[in-house]
């Protein structure tokens, strides 16, 4: 009972000490549970079962990203309060306590800590559930009334994560403390030794970590078929790496070669920021590294959304090129549509073209798949004057064909060289592939290639031709009583086959992006408020330990502005370099991300990181403003 | 002897705490400092030494009294100006050496010097010719953590010179050194004195370490007791700081 009481009065004595450490796992908490609050909650239902679901599996994939950063800044606050007791600690030692009596304080206090965060989290958590949910769905520009509810899986799924994540951690500590020796104890915090690390060492790091590094980028950035999901994966862990190698090598022999460079390193306070900073470095690299990465996944995060964003609309846009299409065998069905259409609502523009189904069994193609159909190069030519669409394509030869493509969502084949497709034994290459809606809807579900007249006029025994018909009309909501009307016109008999296709323009199929492009939103937010605040943490602490140094300084008569310059750059130093890196990383991932979704993305590429320069640059300020208190000037 | 005051203390007077429980750490001192002296103050626990050498390094402030350094009354300049003479006017050596940990003992030596602003090539010139007198041209790329005690001390000795200042004030230089550390130390700063006239005030309780200077003033009670001043010979002059401590009560050594 006393051990307990013991363990509850340096809990409460040290509340202001582990503050910031607590409100940030808090904060990771709270984030953890409104995500699987979404899960649980009805909110979103009325997107549709098939949405919902997508949905689902998009926020518990996130959620294992939380998780995996859960554990990360667990694994990493506890390593803080391990350090900073244990020179506590060593005095229990002479006051006759064994480790295992300590270890057990430890872990009580330690264990109040965790719950109070714990409490913390899950109590602004609930409180910010409808909020959450009103931004992600405000975002996503979904219109629902939201009820505040709350069900309590939610809760226990997250408590039950975070707390298995940090008993494991207090356990670890545990035993760390059983396992030490005194004298590890009493110095556990002046492990000042080896600030210079072997060079040969830190050369072999570069060299492995550029090497690494640009295998990943390469990775990245490589053009292949269905391999690219395997590259991106190889990408990742190899971007990862190859930054861990960074910090811990590249970097720190820059640093280490300017300091020897004593011409260079004389200049004011060079001598004191760039010694503070190789110091800082051989402790703090791991940190530096994983904020760079948080930031790189912050900012892919944000050109992820956008992407879907953007191509969302474009594929609405696609889709809803026409209202209705009618496939037809017959060539006349055309004035039965019109009148029919009309009859509720004008066309606001219509389209007639011929396509040639051809037998699949006749086709052999490298990559698409499904119906094949080729158009005349005229034909198509007259459609798109009907329609209003860009048309800027050559006529192909004799043996090429153009693809009349569709957009995708993501596409993993970015290799678009060297395809071909086969046609009853004779080899067309193709040489262009465009994605303009000339067929609409048709478009998406049939593999179309245009070729030119007389080619199409050889292709002819090979298939079926069919004649289509396309209207657009102006009053969409017309839509319903136009589309019971066109009804008759279907037919389903071996001289008349006619078939209808009917695009509700007000549809909700592909609602799940536009939450999907929310969510990256969030990520974004998240993940940058995690590096900065991780930043902000870590030199928070720095700053407890600097605090004798700057003492010595400001009693040797160093001026105050002196040293608030040296710290001024030693702290922007340590937020450029991660920003630094990230900013070539991010390059790269933008860039495969702009090939899979064929996207140019370097305007929202600017902007996320303009959003991260301005959010380290508040970091920044505020941690020169926190470290000058903490050090004392 | 030359006439050129570096320092001049005129009825220093100290007092602590509150007006009912006041606690008076010097009572009255009166020293002058002059250009090229090296002084050596003495005393038991508690007679004032510290607060004495704190209000010469400008960290406290007196409660009566001046002090003049170069001209000016330090117990009345502001902050600012405060930290500016501190940096170019005076020297500190500490009794834990206060190297700092972050830099190899050549940037040790040398960043009051680059922080001021002079050429990288002056300082680098400046730190090798101190590491030379002070025996440590092998040692200067070296982490403090790889150095000695007497290393570090003399390390930080040179540091406290390399911006020739006016004075420098050692407080217990050897407080924390093997007697061959200190010795080598004392024999250092005794030349600096003699070749490069530099101008010291150290405060110790240690008569061995207070032979090296050459005049000693003994505290006590918060006033000087007495000086004793050196003739040729260290060792009488260790001899004579002894039998002047035992004739005083003898309680000087019991720190």
């Amino acid at each position: 009972m006393r051990m307990m009481k013991l363990a509850f009065l340096n809990f409460k004595s040290n509340f202001k000490n582990y503050l910031s450490l607590v409100i940030s796992l808090a904060f990771t908490i709270l984030i953890f549970l409104n995500f699987q609050n979404v899960v649980y909650s009805d909110a979103l239902d009325v997107l549709g079962t098939q949405n919902k679901n997508y949905v689902d599996i998009l926020i518990q994939v996130i959620s294992l990203v939380l998780g995996c950063f859960m554990f990360f800044f667990i694994w990493y606050s506890t390593n803080v309060f391990l350090t900073k007791r244990k020179r506590e600690i060593g005095i229990y030692v002479f006051m006759g306590l064994s480790n295992q009596r300590i270890a057990k304080l430890y872990m009580i206090e330690t264990t109040l800590i965790g719950l109070s965060a714990l409490f913390l989290g899950i109590f602004f958590g609930i409180l910010t559930t409808g909020l959450f949910q009103m931004v992600l769905l405000a975002l996503s520009d979904i219109a629902v009334d939201i009820s505040f509810r709350f069900t309590l899986p939610p809760i226990f799924i997250t408590a039950g994560v975070y707390l298995a994540v940090y008993l494991l951690f207090v356990l670890k500590g545990y035993f760390n403390i059983v396992r030490s020796s005194v004298l590890n104890m009493i110095t556990g915090t002046r492990q000042n030794e080896y600030i210079r690390q072997k060079v040969a060492i830190l050369w072999l790091k570069s060299v492995l970590g550029i090497g690494v590094l640009g295998l990943g980028f390469y990775m990245a950035v490589k053009e292949g078929g269905q391999e690219v999901m395997g590259n991106a994966f190889a990408a990742v862990a190899l971007v990862i790496a190859g930054v861990y190698l960074l910090f811990g090598g590249l970097i720190p022999l820059i640093f280490q070669g300017l300091a020897k460079n004593k011409h260079f390193l004389y200049c004011k306070q060079r001598c004191l920021w760039i010694n503070n900073v190789i110091f800082r470095m051989k402790k703090n690299y791991r940190t530096y590294a994983m904020v760079c990465i948080l930031v790189l996944c912050s900012v892919t995060a944000l050109a992820t959304g956008f992407a879907m964003k953007y191509r969302y609309d474009n594929m609405l846009h696609f889709e809803n090129t026409y209202t209705f299409q009618l496939v037809s065998n017959q060539p006349d069905p055309d004035e039965q549509a019109r009148e029919l259409i009309e009859k509720k609502s004008k066309i606001a523009y219509s389209t007639r073209i011929k396509i040639l189904a051809l037998d699949g069994t006749l086709v052999h193609a490298n990559v698409n798949y499904g119906q094949y159909a080729v158009v005349a190069y005229t034909e198509l030519k007259k459609l798109a004057a009907d329609a209003h669409l860009e048309f800027d394509l050559e006529e192909p030869a004799d043996d090429e064909v153009i693809r009349a493509s569709h957009l995708y969502l993501l596409s993993l084949i970015t290799d678009r060289s060297r395809i071909q497709l086969d046609i009853n034994g004779k080899t067309y290459r193709q040489t262009e592939e465009v994605n303009v809606p000339y067929l609409g809807y048709l478009q998406e579900q049939m593999s179309f290639y245009v070729v030119n007249d007389e080619e199409y006029e050889k292709l002819l025994p090979l298939g079926k031709e069919l004649y289509t018909y396309n209207y657009r009309i102006e009053n969409l909501n017309a839509f319903e009583e136009a589309r019971a009307l066109l009804d008759e016109l279907v037919s389903d008999t071996e001289e008349n086959y006619t078939g209808r296709i009917a695009v509700n323009p007000q549809r909700g199929d592909k609602d799940w992006i536009k939450v999907l492009y929310s969510l990256c939103i969030f990520m974004f937010m998240v993940f940058i408020l995690a590096s900065g605040s991780i930043m902000f943490m870590k030199l928070y602490n720095d700053a407890f330990e600097e605090k004798e140094r700057y003492l010595v300084m400001k009693k040797m008569g160093f001026e105050e502005r002196t040293l608030l310059k040296s710290i001024a750059r030693e702290l922007g130093t340590a937020y450029a370099v991660p920003f630094a890196v990230m900013l070539i990383a991010s390059y790269f991932s933008v860039h495969a991300l702009e090939k899979m979704m064929y996207t140019s993305l370097w305007s929202i590429h600017l902007v996320s990181v303009l959003v991260v320069f301005v959010i380290f640059l508040i970091c920044y300020l505020l941690s020169v403003t926190m470290y000058k208190r903490n050090v004392g000037i | 002897m030359n006439d050129n005051k570096v320092v001049e203390i005129k009825n220093l007077v100290k007092n602590y705490g509150t007006k009912e429980i006041q606690t008076k750490a010097l009572k009255g001192i009166d020293l002058t400092i002059y250009q090229n002296d090296f002084i050596a103050i003495m005393g038991p626990s508690g007679s004032g030494k510290t607060t004495l050498l704190n209000i010469l390094s400008t960290i406290d402030k007196p409660t009566l009294g001046s002090v003049v350094l170069d001209g000016r009354d330090i117990t009345r300049i502001a902050n600012k100006e405060l930290s500016k003479l501190r940096r170019d006017k005076i020297g500190f050596i500490f009794q834990d050496y206060n190297l700092l940990d972050t830099m190899t003992l050549q940037d040790n030596i040398a960043l009051p010097l680059s922080l001021n602003g002079v050429s990288s090539k002056e300082c680098i010139g400046k730190t090798e010719v101190l590491a030379t007198v002070f025996g440590l041209k092998d040692h200067l790329k070296k982490y403090p953590y790889q150095l000695s005690g007497g290393q570090k001390q003399r390390g930080a000795a040179c540091r406290a010179l390399i911006t020739d200042p006016e004075i420098i004030f050692a407080d217990e230089p050897t407080g924390a050194l093997d007697s061959k550390s200190g010795r080598e130390l004392l024999e250092c700063l005794r030349n600096v004195n003699e070749g490069k006239k530099a101008t010291i005030l150290m405060v110790t309780h240690d008569p061995f370490c207070a032979s090296y200077a050459r005049d000693v003033y003994i505290l006590s009670d918060g006033r000087i007791k007495c000086k004793v001043s050196r003739g040729t010979d260290r060792k009488e002059f260790y001899d004579r700081i002894i039998d002047v401590q035992t004739s005083m009560g003898g309680d000087l050594t019991c720190e």
